[in-house]
């Protein structure tokens, strides 16, 4: 998915410097405003997910529709999996394992 | 603006902020390499709860929360 390929090189280029903003929120698929007297924009809307990433000034955006879901979280999840490496790693207290000997 | 010290929290309550305007919530993850440090935020823009950690470990949990998230984002369910 070009989406993905795009974050990718995206978080390559914020490893040095910068951060980077993934954000995620429910989209109804409208493309036109609400109306203003309060009716909603989709009838019986068949809600969607709206995907960005915003490093620095480069954005993108993806929509995600039902029947993609599963393949594009576990697409997503590999991916975030990859590159948010960059943190401390605890080691597991063993003291555990050796009390419960 | 409130950072939640502890995950098990944040995830309890962000996940009770979604259900109660589950159109009007975003949920968002700014991760940054150089400092080592990642901040997951969920907002409704009346309510905004954080969560904040340097700990390799809880990128899991981050991301396990923003599956679920997606699943029920794009579906029906209210």
């Amino acid at each position: 998915m070009m989406y993905l390929v795009e974050l990718t090189k995206l978080f390559q280029k914020a490893r040095v410097a910068g951060s980077i903003t993934m954000t995620m929120k429910r989209y109804d698929g409208r493309t036109k405003p609400h109306p203003r007297d309060g009716t909603p924009a989709v009838k019986n809307p068949e809600y969607k997910c709206l995907i960005r990433a915003q490093s620095r000034s480069k954005k993108l955006s993806t929509v995600v529709e039902q029947r993609e879901v599963e393949k594009f979280s576990t697409a997503y999840s590999n991916l975030l999996k990859t590159s948010v490496n960059g943190l401390k790693r605890l080691k597991k207290p063993k003291k555990k394992a050796m009390a419960t000997q | 603006m409130t950072f939640i010290p502890n995950w098990e929290e944040f995830e309890k309550s962000a996940e009770m902020l979604y259900l109660r305007d589950p159109v009007n919530t975003r949920y968002s993850v700014k991760y940054s390499h150089n400092k080592g440090v990642i901040v997951a935020k969920i907002t409704d823009n009346k309510k905004c709860l954080q969560y904040k950690t340097e700990i390799q470990q809880d990128v899991r949990k981050i991301d396990q929360f923003m599956s679920n998230l997606l699943r029920h984002m794009a579906s029906n369910d209210n």
